[in-house]
């Protein structure tokens, strides 16, 4: 490998750009905090960091462990190709989900601690333990690439011996974590829209991931063939949109199933931002998809192809903000500040910029395997088209303008507002337990203790009001921290003074003034006077 | 043997008293004003139509916040009270997010931040014997502190000797699995805005019930599997082994590698 001073392209330049921003925003992060450098609150805790950034992560990324199954168990040979593509971007995907993790967790230091203090109870901890193994497995999944590069024989046999283990061991975690980032939701039933809300969010989640990564794989494959000129054969891609196509279908049945038994099939037909929401995931997302790929001719050709893939995608990841963001409560409290968006696109480009880097330094596309094609510059864009940019800018517009016309938010707990009250029960006509009579801390030349009475001081009043003297509702303290009340804080109307007037009128309190010649009011007599 | 403690709305004349004491004993700024619940404000008492209302943590019999802690930083003592482990949190927030009461608190603008609530005066007070200190400076005894058995035996009563002055409720016996604070209301509880928690199962069963099935999930899947590779692998052996013996040639029979 010859060091060389990387070329400037468009694309390095602005991916330079997304770093910088990145970078700054990752210094508020850490030296300001969380609720410096994010819009969340205690109302809406869990912002895109983990609604995008793990969620979805999580689900694009696991084409791996489906493809790992399918050569590797299922013995599929002719899928062997993008074998090593996907287990390329799992292994990314996990690794970058952990950051993303780094930047969210109050304290990232110890994002260790659910390996040691067990929980079992919570969803989380199986969640930490499954995405902590099954990155290990990733890691050893893709190590047979790093062990052929520098020609390491002897770990490369190693690795080969405990493959189908580690497979099986990846298929287990991987089935687990997907479905329980479903299963960390079932714990608000009250919290989320029951457009969404289901005992079965775990099943839909882990289907969902099915769907995803393998619209991943076809994705990633048109994108590399536009990057680096190596994509992988048509049939297998055909092939994989059939399982998408069998799978979506399976979720969309359920999903319906479910939401009919539970009673909330009417929700989808009222006119609300969720219904919107729900609709983008749902009809655009996995119902046009589907019937598109039914179709022979969109099915087997390339834009048809990548635009199916690229619709399931963007229906998953609404599908996922649908329940992490969007369908949560107090959810019109937030919109994410635009430090947590430059980290997401920073990890984001992280992420390609790694990919590009591993993929030209290491055997990723067995070459052998692959049809290489040469790149004409009319070649070069099999898969963009102006119609296919055209046909997403419309549907994105469309669902724009229905989510403004829709109704507002309806999950928003808000205290009723009830016609006026009638309480029966007066709580001031009962016997108060006042707090002991409180002694002044005596000044210098103070005649004799003065001691506050709550009770005496309520007696005289029609009602029983506190805040003369607890100005505000800590005021308490203010008079408890005075040192000594002197007569010259009384005569200008401070503390005491407040009341204490003394302008004779009969309904007013008795003055305080030096020459009112009434000190035993509220001075004790000193003994022997 | 669980503590608890018992507010009775109809008694409640909204002094602050209780809010003020949170405050000294837990060495909490003050500055806030305690308008609503905070990482600074663990008690205080709001005024809905005409009444008031005290807001604290509910300390459930069976928490929500302490089963989804992947760390086991919030835990439920024999006492009563649900307190934090600060070294513990990993500051993930899920408590803040599960709570159905939405009562945990997070310190945003720390750099270090902790989850805050009330914890029942546990340390300072209910481990050593004493009432907490909001109970204590109740000048009406609007709220109290007991055992819970007791405090639920009182508050029958109250409900049985004053039928016109109570809405026959009481609050925390059945909601979310049953609470350690119970509450009294002339007023219809749902009208002032007390959620309607879920009273047949507590919380924690909801994922219990999918968590429990995962050892049998990953012990069938993985024999499944495994059983799935031996079966396709076995054929595809057995037919190359059959192409060999037609052919006879000696070299097809290569172990796969990955
Ligand atoms: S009210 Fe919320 S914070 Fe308090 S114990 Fe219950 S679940 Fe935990
Ligand atoms: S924020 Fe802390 S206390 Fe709350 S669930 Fe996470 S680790 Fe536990
Ligand atoms: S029990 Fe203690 S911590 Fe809780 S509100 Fe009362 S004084 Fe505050």
């Amino acid at each position: 490998m010859k060091l060389k001073l990387p070329q400037l392209t468009f694309w390095r330049v602005v991916a330079g750009i997304i770093y910088v921003i990145g970078l700054y925003a990752t210094f508020l992060r850490f030296g300001k905090g969380l609720g410096a450098s994010t819009n969340l609150s205690d109302e809406f805790p869990w912002g895109i960091w983990i609604g995008f950034d793990v969620m979805v992560g999580v689900g694009l990324a696991a084409g791996g462990f489906i493809i790992a199954a399918t050569v590797h168990i299922f013995n599929l040979e002719q899928y062997k190709a993008i074998a090593r593509p996907t287990i390329l971007t799992a292994f990314l995907g996990y690794s970058l989900v952990i950051v993303a993790l780094l930047f969210d967790l109050g304290r990232p230091y110890r994002i260790w601690h659910p390996l040691i203090m067990w929980n079992p109870h919570s969803v989380m901890f199986e969640v930490a333990w499954c995405v902590t193994l099954y990155t290990m497995v990733l890691a050893l999944e893709f190590s047979p690439i790093f062990f052929e590069r520098f020609n390491l024989k002897v770990p490369l046999k190693w690795v080969r011996a405990i493959y189908l283990p580690v497979v099986i061991l990846g298929v287990i975690l991987s089935t687990l974590h997907q479905s329980s980032l479903g299963t960390l939701y079932v714990i608000v039933p009250d919290k989320l829209h029951g457009l969404w809300y289901s005992p079965f969010l775990p099943v839909f989640f882990f289907i969902t991931a099915i769907a995803a990564g393998l619209a991943m794989t076809i994705f990633e494959s048109f994108l590399s063939y536009r990057a680096f000129g190596k994509r992988i054969e048509l049939d297998i891609l055909v092939g994989i949109s059939r399982v998408i196509v069998v799978v979506l279908s399976v979720f969309l049945v359920l999903k319906l199933q479910d939401l009919s038994h539970r009673g909330n099939l009417p929700l989808m037909f009222e006119f609300t931002q969720e219904s919107v929401l729900f609709w983008g995931e749902l009809g655009l997302g996995t119902m046009l998809p589907v019937g598109l790929l039914l179709i022979p001719k969109i099915r087997e050709n390339e834009r048809g192809l990548f635009f199916c893939a690229l619709l399931v995608l963007l229906g998953f990841i609404l599908g996922r903000l649908n329940v992490s963001i969007t369908g949560m409560l107090n959810t019109e409290t937030y919109f994410p500040k635009w430090t947590e968006i430059a980290i997401t696109t920073a990890i984001v480009t992280l992420g390609f910029t790694i990919f590009s880097i591993v993929v030209k330094n290491f055997p990723v596309f067995p070459l052998e395997d692959l049809e290489t094609m040469p790149l004409s510059a009319h070649e070069k864009n099999p898969v963009f088209s102006v119609r296919l940019v055209l046909g997403m800018w419309g549907l994105l517009l469309i669902a724009m303008i229905a989510l403004a016309l829709a109704k507002k938010n309806e999950l928003n707990h808000q205290v009723p507002q009830a016609a006026l009250l009638n309480r029966t029960v007066n709580p001031l006509e009962q016997k108060l337990e006042y707090p002991p009579p409180f002694e002044f801390p005596p000044g210098k030349d103070s005649p004799g203790l003065v001691i506050f009475d709550h009770e005496k001081h309520n007696e005289y009043q029609e009602r029983p009001d506190c805040k003369p003297c607890h100005v505000d509702m800590f005021g308490l303290v203010i008079i408890t921290n005075v040192p000594a009340i002197t007569h010259e804080m009384l005569d200008k109307g401070e503390l005491c003074g407040k009341c204490h007037t003394g302008s004779g009128n009969e309904n007013e309190s008795f003055g305080v003034t030096k020459e009112a010649d009434n000190c035993d009011s509220c001075h004790e007599e000193e003994n022997g006077e | 043997m669980s503590y608890a403690i018992l507010t009775d709305l109809t008694r409640c004349i909204g002094c602050q008293a209780c809010a003020l004491a949170c405050k000294e004993i837990n060495e909490l700024p003050k500055e806030d004003g305690a308008l609503k619940l905070s990482a600074t404000t663990w008690t205080m008492v709001e005024k809905r139509h005409d009444v008031f209302i005290r807001h604290q943590c509910f300390h459930c019999l069976e928490p929500t916040c302490v089963s989804v802690c992947p760390v086991t930083a919030l835990e439920k003592t024999q006492e009563g009270p649900v307190i934090y482990h600060e070294d513990r949190c990993i500051g993930c927030r899920y408590c803040i997010m599960a709570c159905p009461f939405e009562i945990p608190k997070y310190e945003w603008d720390s750099v270090l931040p902790r989850v805050q609530k009330c914890i029942m005066c546990y340390q300072k007070r209910v481990s050593l014997g004493e009432q907490p200190a909001c109970t204590s400076v109740c000048p009406t005894g609007a709220t109290v502190f007991g055992q819970r058995d007791q405090l639920i035996a009182q508050a029958q009563q109250r409900l049985q000797n004053h039928p016109n002055r109570y809405v026959n409720h009481i609050y925390g016996v059945h909601e979310a699995g049953g609470t350690s604070v119970l509450y009294l209301s002339d007023i219809p509880f749902d009208q002032l805005g007390f959620k309607h928690a879920r009273s047949d199962e507590a919380y924690p069963k909801l994922t219990w019930n999918i968590l429990s099935q995962i050892p049998s999930v990953a012990g069938v899947g993985g024999v499944m599997m495994f059983g799935l590779w031996w079966i396709i692998n076995r054929r595809i052996t057995l037919e190359q082994e059959q192409k060999k013996n037609n052919s006879k040639s000696p070299d097809s029979n290569q172990k796969k590698t990955p």
